[in-house]
Order: C-alpha cells, then sequence, then structure tokens
C-alpha cells in the first residue's frame, strides 16, 4: 500500500465530478488550468474517465438524481483514490441543506460505498483557486 | 404594440375572463377559470401575439392555480393568465404545448412538483425529480411532509443500466443511438442527451434532466425575504448577480420601494461586469469544442482581471450577495473608480484582440457558419431569450424593454444578427461585451452621490414578476408575499430553461460532428434551468463524448486542409 500511495502524490490527475453544483466551483476548478494558475505545470490534470484518475474532485450537494451516478464514478476509479470534496456544498450541503432532493454530502454517499474512502474537504463558496491548490498540497502532503 | 392597443385586444377575451386585474401601467392579471385557460393562452400568444415565459404553479388554500406569464416586449408588459383548478382531488387543466413547445417542460415540471394533470401534453415525461423519487409525493404541495425518506439507490454492484424511470424515451432498437452523459469530460454540469442517428446525421434528440435540481423553490419559501437573495446567487455561479436582482425587483414592486440612485448604479456594475466574465467564458469554451485550445487559454486569461475587479468591489470572485431589497450592501468607494476604470481599458484592448483574432479566423467561418440555425420564427416558438434569441434575429433585451437598475440613463446598444448559426451567436456574444464594457464606464462615472439603500420595514401582501437580463438571457422571478416575512410561493425561470429545449430545432438534421458544438452554442446552464456515465445499454453504436470531440476536432482540421489555411506555429505568438 505504502508504494500505491507514494505513486499517487506526484502528478495527480484528476476527474471532476459535478454532482449538483451551482457551477461556481466548476468554473473555478476549470479555472485552475488556465494560465493564470496553471497547474499543468505539476502534473495535475483534468481526464476524462474515471478508470484514469488518481482523485476525485466532487462539488455539488448531491442530488437524489446524482447520488447513484456519483456511487458509480466512485467504484469505477483506480484504488486508492483521493476524493476532494470541492466547495461549502460538497462539505456539508451548505445553503441547500434541508432541501428536498438533496440527498448529500459527499462524504457520506462516497461511504455508503468505501467506508475507507480518503477524503479531503475544501471549504468556501466557491474556494479561491488559490484555496484548491493549497487544499490539494495539504491532502497530499499528509497522505 | 402599444400599451393602449394592447389594452385593447385584452377586452376581446372578457367574456372568457372572471376579471382583468391591471396592479399598475405594465403588469395586467387575467383571472379565468381552468377550463378557459387554453383560450386565453392561444389568444395571447397567437393573435396578439405575446412571446411565452413561463408557467407558475402555486397551491392556494382552496384550490390550485396556475399562472401562465406572457410578455409583450415593446412595451416590457407582464400579462400573466391566472387559471384557477377548484378540484383539489383530481386537479386537471388543457396543456398548451401543443401550439407552445416552449411550455412543454414547464408543464412536465409542474406535473412532477403539484401533480396536476395537462390534458393532451404531447410528451408527459418525468423531468426535474430523479428516477427513484416515490410516485404520488409532490414536493410543493403545502400538505406534503418533508424532508422525504428514499431508497438509498441500487444495494450493490453494477448500476442499473437501463433506466426503468418515464423519463426515458422507449427507442427503437433498429436505430442507432449517441448517448452523451450525464458526465463527460469536457461538460462542467451533468446532463444526459440521446441522439438519434441515421449515418452521420441526427435524427432525433432528447435530454434528460434532474442531476442539477436541489429544490430552490421550496427551499427559498423557508428563508426571511432579506435571506432569499443569498440562496438565488447560488442557484448559478456565473448568474449570481442577475438571479437576485430579479428576485428583489419582483419583491421591490410589491413592497411599492424606490432604491436610492446610487445602488441603482451599483447594480448596473455588477452586472455587466458578470456579463463581461461570463461572455469572455462563452468565447473560450466554445473555441475549446471545436479544438481551438489557444482561444479557450486567451479568453480564460482575459476573464481573470475581471473577476479581479470583482473581488475588489463585492469582496468575492462570484456570488456577490451584494444587492438586497432596498438598495446594495456595500458601495462602490470613490476612490477605487479610477483603478477600475484604468483596469477597464485593459481588459477592453485585450478582448478587442481576442475579437478580431475570432472573427477574422477563416477556419471559424467555415467551421460555425451555417451550423446550428436556429431560424427566426423556431426562435419565437421556443421563446428562447438573451443571445440566443438575439442571433436569430429577435430583437429582445431585457435592459431596453423594461429598464431596471440605472440601464435607462446609459447609452448602449442591443446587438443583433439575422443568421441565426453558431457564428452569429459568438458575433452576439462578442459584442456585447464590448457594449457592457461601454456601460461599466459609463456608470462609474455617473455614479451619483448618496445613501446606497432605504430602510425597509415590511413587505405587504401581494405579487410581483421581476426580471433581469442575465448574460444568457432573461431570467424571471415571481414572488407572493401574504404580509408575512417570507414568500409563500417564489417561481425562478433561467434563461436556459427555454434556450435548451430549442435544440430540437437546431440539432436534428445537422451532423453528429456539429452536435457539441451547436449544444455550447446557447450556453447551456443546467445548474440554472433546474435549481434545476451511465450509459445506455442499447446494443447499437454507442460513442461517448470523446469520440464526439474527436469528431468535432477532425471536421475542423478537414476544412483547415480544404481551405487551404496556415498551419499555425507556436512562433507566429
Amino acid at each position: 500500500m505504502r508504494w500505491k500511495i507514494w505513486s499517487l502524490k506526484k502528478s495527480v490527475w484528476v476527474f471532476h465530478v459535478n454532482t449538483g453544483a451551482c457551477n461556481n466551483c466548476d468554473i473555478e476548478i476549470v479555472n485552475l488550468l488556465t494560465p493564470k494558475y496553471d497547474v499543468e505545470r505539476f502534473g495535475i490534470k483534468l481526464v476524462g474517465s474515471p478508470r484514469h484518475a488518481d482523485a476525485l474532485l466532487v462539488t455539488g450537494v448531491v442530488t437524489a438524481q446524482a447520488a447513484p451516478r456519483l456511487r458509480e464514478v466512485y467504484r469505477q476509479t483506480a484504488k486508492p483514490c483521493v476524493v476532494f470534496a470541492m466547495g461549502a456544498c460538497a462539505c456539508e450541503t451548505g445553503i441547500f441543506n434541508g432541501a428536498y432532493h438533496v440527498v448529500g454530502p459527499v462524504d457520506k454517499i462516497i461511504r455508503e460505498v468505501d467506508p475507507n474512502a480518503i477524503i479531503a474537504y475544501v471549504p468556501g463558496c466557491p474556494p479561491k483557486p488559490e484555496a484548491m491548490i493549497s487544499g490539494v498540497v495539504k491532502a497530499l502532503s499528509v497522505l | 404594440m402599444k400599451q393602449q392597443e394592447l389594452n385593447n385586444r385584452l377586452l376581446e377575451i372578457k367574456d372568457k375572463l372572471i376579471d382583468i386585474e391591471q396592479k399598475s401601467e405594465n403588469r395586467i392579471f387575467l383571472l379565468c377559470e381552468a377550463e378557459n385557460s387554453y383560450a386565453v393562452s392561444k389568444f395571447l400568444f397567437e393573435d396578439v401575439p405575446l412571446r411565452f415565459l413561463i408557467a407558475t404553479g402555486i397551491d392556494s388554500d382552496d384550490c390550485f392555480e396556475i399562472l401562465y406569464h406572457f410578455s409583450n416586449d415593446q412595451t416590457g408588459c407582464f400579462v400573466t393568465v391566472k387559471a384557477f383548478i377548484r378540484d383539489r382531488e383530481k386537479p386537471a387543466i388543457e396543456s398548451i404545448a401543443p401550439f407552445l413547445p416552449a411550455a412543454e417542460w414547464i408543464e412536465r415540471e409542474i406535473h412532477d412538483i403539484l401533480g396536476i394533470d395537462f390534458n393532451n401534453h404531447p410528451n408527459m415525461r418525468r423531468l426535474i425529480l430523479s428516477d427513484d423519487w416515490p410516485e404520488g409525493v409532490y414536493p410543493l404541495r403545502k400538505d406534503t411532509k418533508l424532508p422525504i425518506l428514499r431508497v438509498a439507490g441500487e444495494p450493490s454492484g453494477r448500476p442499473i443500466i437501463q433506466s426503468q424511470s418515464p423519463g426515458r424515451r422507449t427507442v427503437e432498437l433498429s436505430k442507432p443511438v449517441v448517448a452523451v452523459g450525464p458526465f463527460h469530460p469536457l461538460q462542467e454540469e451533468m446532463e444526459f442527451f440521446q441522439l438519434t442517428v441515421d449515418g452521420e446525421i441526427v435524427t432525433d434528440i432528447d435530454v434528460r434532466i434532474s442531476y442539477n435540481h436541489r429544490g430552490v423553490e421550496r427551499l427559498s419559501e423557508t428563508l426571511q425575504f432579506d435571506q432569499v437573495p443569498f440562496l438565488v446567487s447560488r442557484i448559478c455561479g456565473i448568474c449570481s448577480a442577475s438571479h437576485p436582482l430579479a428576485y428583489i425587483n419582483a419583491v421591490e414592486e410589491i413592497a411599492g420601494i424606490t432604491p436610492p440612485d446610487r445602488a441603482l448604479y451599483v447594480r448596473t456594475i455588477i452586472n455587466e461586469l458578470e456579463r463581461i466574465h461570463s461572455h469572455l467564458l462563452w468565447v473560450g469554451l466554445g473555441g475549446h469544442f471545436i479544438g481551438y485550445d489557444t482561444v479557450f487559454m486567451w479568453a480564460w486569461k482575459y476573464r481573470e482581471p475581471v473577476l479581479d475587479l470583482l473581488e475588489t468591489i463585492t469582496g468575492n470572485r462570484n456570488n456577490y450577495g451584494n444587492v438586497k431589497v432596498g438598495g446594495c450592501r456595500e458601495d462602490i468607494p470613490n476612490e477605487l473608480i479610477p483603478k477600475i476604470l484604468e483596469e477597464l481599458d485593459k481588459i477592453e484592448k485585450k478582448t478587442e484582440m481576442l475579437t478580431k483574432a475570432v472573427l477574422d479566423d477563416p477556419v471559424l467561418h467555415a467551421r460555425l457558419k451555417g451550423v446550428g440555425t436556429l431560424s427566426n420564427e423556431d426562435a419565437i416558438k421556443y421563446a428562447v431569450t438573451g443571445p440566443t434569441a438575439r442571433g436569430s434575429g429577435v430583437a429582445i433585451d431585457v435592459r431596453r424593454d423594461d429598464p431596471y437598475a440605472a440601464y435607462a440613463d446609459l447609452d448602449w446598444n442591443v446587438i443583433t444578427r439575422t443568421e441565426g448559426d453558431v457564428f452569429a451567436k459568438a458575433v452576439v456574444r462578442l459584442l456585447e461585451t464590448f457594449e457592457s464594457i461601454k456601460m461599466v464606464r459609463q456608470a462609474l462615472k455617473k455614479l451619483p452621490d448618496g445613501p446606497i439603500a432605504v430602510e425597509v420595514k415590511e413587505i405587504p401582501p401581494g405579487e410581483a414578476c421581476g426580471h433581469a437580463e442575465a448574460p444568457r438571457g432573461e431570467t424571471f422571478h415571481y414572488v407572493r408575499s401574504d404580509g408575512g416575512n417570507r414568500p409563500i410561493r417564489h417561481k425562478v425561470r433561467a434563461p436556459s430553461y427555454v434556450n435548451v429545449p430549442s435544440f430540437r430545432a437546431s440539432c436534428i438534421g445537422q451532423h453528429i460532428a456539429d452536435v457539441t458544438l451547436t449544444l455550447a452554442a446557447v450556453d447551456p446552464c443546467y445548474s440554472c434551468t433546474e435549481r434545476l456515465a451511465v450509459v445506455d445499454g442499447h446494443n447499437n453504436v454507442v460513442q461517448d463524448y470523446d469520440a464526439l470531440l474527436k469528431l468535432s476536432r477532425e471536421k475542423t482540421a478537414r476544412i483547415k486542409k480544404e481551405i487551404g489555411a496556415p498551419e499555425i506555429k507556436l512562433e507566429d505568438f
């Protein structure tokens, strides 16, 4: 397991999962790839399939319709896989707490699939790109 | 149509109505029984004619109300048909979707959330509730107990590939189907498209939403009037200035509040800055979809200074939370104005360069012209708004038609194009960016002194509609108050809600390679729409989004070769 974690920490490939977000966190995530922040310098890149991903960037409250899809995406990832709950909604459903179509937060749904999942939280509404980078760095340095 | 003329036309159907309530010069409510709503709506849409906005379903104490909102764009007048359904046991009303495709989605939605049957609806399937939502539980009925317990999803193992929900149309197995979504690498949000194809040509398109439905309308009823702006600004991250503003416009109309001038100007500035960054965002994504990543990187790079400006003014890059009933929360300090103006000059120069690069590019002309055309008639039939409408020659813009904030004081133009293709929509958005920069500059120079808010004691009983021009089109909010401190009904209609269904008109008959681009051309926003990968198990050709994207990019490369465009080298920049 040690070497698996070790190999995970360099050049993290991420898959972006929107589970009912307002788009802000998602746009800030895409923003990370554009010239001002440009995380591709560090080998971090968005990939098109969860099967290629080292980490999931999950945004949004997890709506009733999105929950089964989120579980399935998590199952498809190669383990170990770090789940990043990006933004207040993903961390604890935020302002949408108690809405009828919300079944989240993200950690609850992920733990239904894998009780030992590695989950990191980046709060903020939306977290600034700098905060996202800092969150990823912090999480990877304690792994 | 002039206001007087409209008033006269409305008298023609007087015998079908219970009453005509004229709340103000350009806010008219027509009260009728459910049996007559079809005839009245048909008269308004086909004979007058008015533009359809949206419908609202309300659970009143003794009956259900369906409100069909129409708009006369020449005077910015709202005409609302309020139909009463007296039978609470089996509520039903005649569907208006057969002659008005724009109403198809909202009637499905009202059926989902209130359980009202629409007779003769062409396509009554589940729209915004999830596949596993229990039948017969209607979240917006007042007597429904929330939260509702639900099954936790499939127990383990593989997912349910073939959804049993009525949300998925059964497709004849002889036809190849291309499934797109719900997750695919480029689109930031979840949505599911099902394209039926004949060779390379798309013959039918179907969409399943619900992934992003959070239930904002019900949640809004639990918040105080002053808290709701924080909620509605989180309906959509890129419209986080226009949603609260439309809501505030409605509430201020109920309470008869006129905010101070300075507040109106601050609202205008924030809204226009939002439009600049949103349009640049779209241009970047548009470039990305056709394999032109340079445009993507450029546009997003030049978008950053706008976000920095917004952060300087409001304290946050998005979700500004700056507007409140009666004014604004934060002022723009006068000493900041020179800095903002200076920054605007830079942004304008960069945007100009980007626009020239995009509009002069022969490859883009060949790739975007004549693609995904939405004709003028279809644009009216689907009641599209914003750049999507203006690209098809429908010259509507709330900022001019029914001025709110400080738009009436500013000098600017409504940009329209008649072609209706993707190129026209791109041109409209790019040129609008300059108009927005112009507006911000004027507003900053004219910014009047004075307070930024008036004190609001209470919101009296009443109902009102408010709208605002979001980057994607008209955002419409309907608010009803009973004199308490919470809205008893709050309806939100985001622009994508009417723009997205126009796919049926613009995608069918197109090549698969053009579909991603056509879908992106209306700048769809599903979090707005729904306040609003499981790939189909058909034994046919199933392609994923990567393959679609590759097709699109190959077509660009092919065109490049055909027209002999030079290979772009890094040294050229």
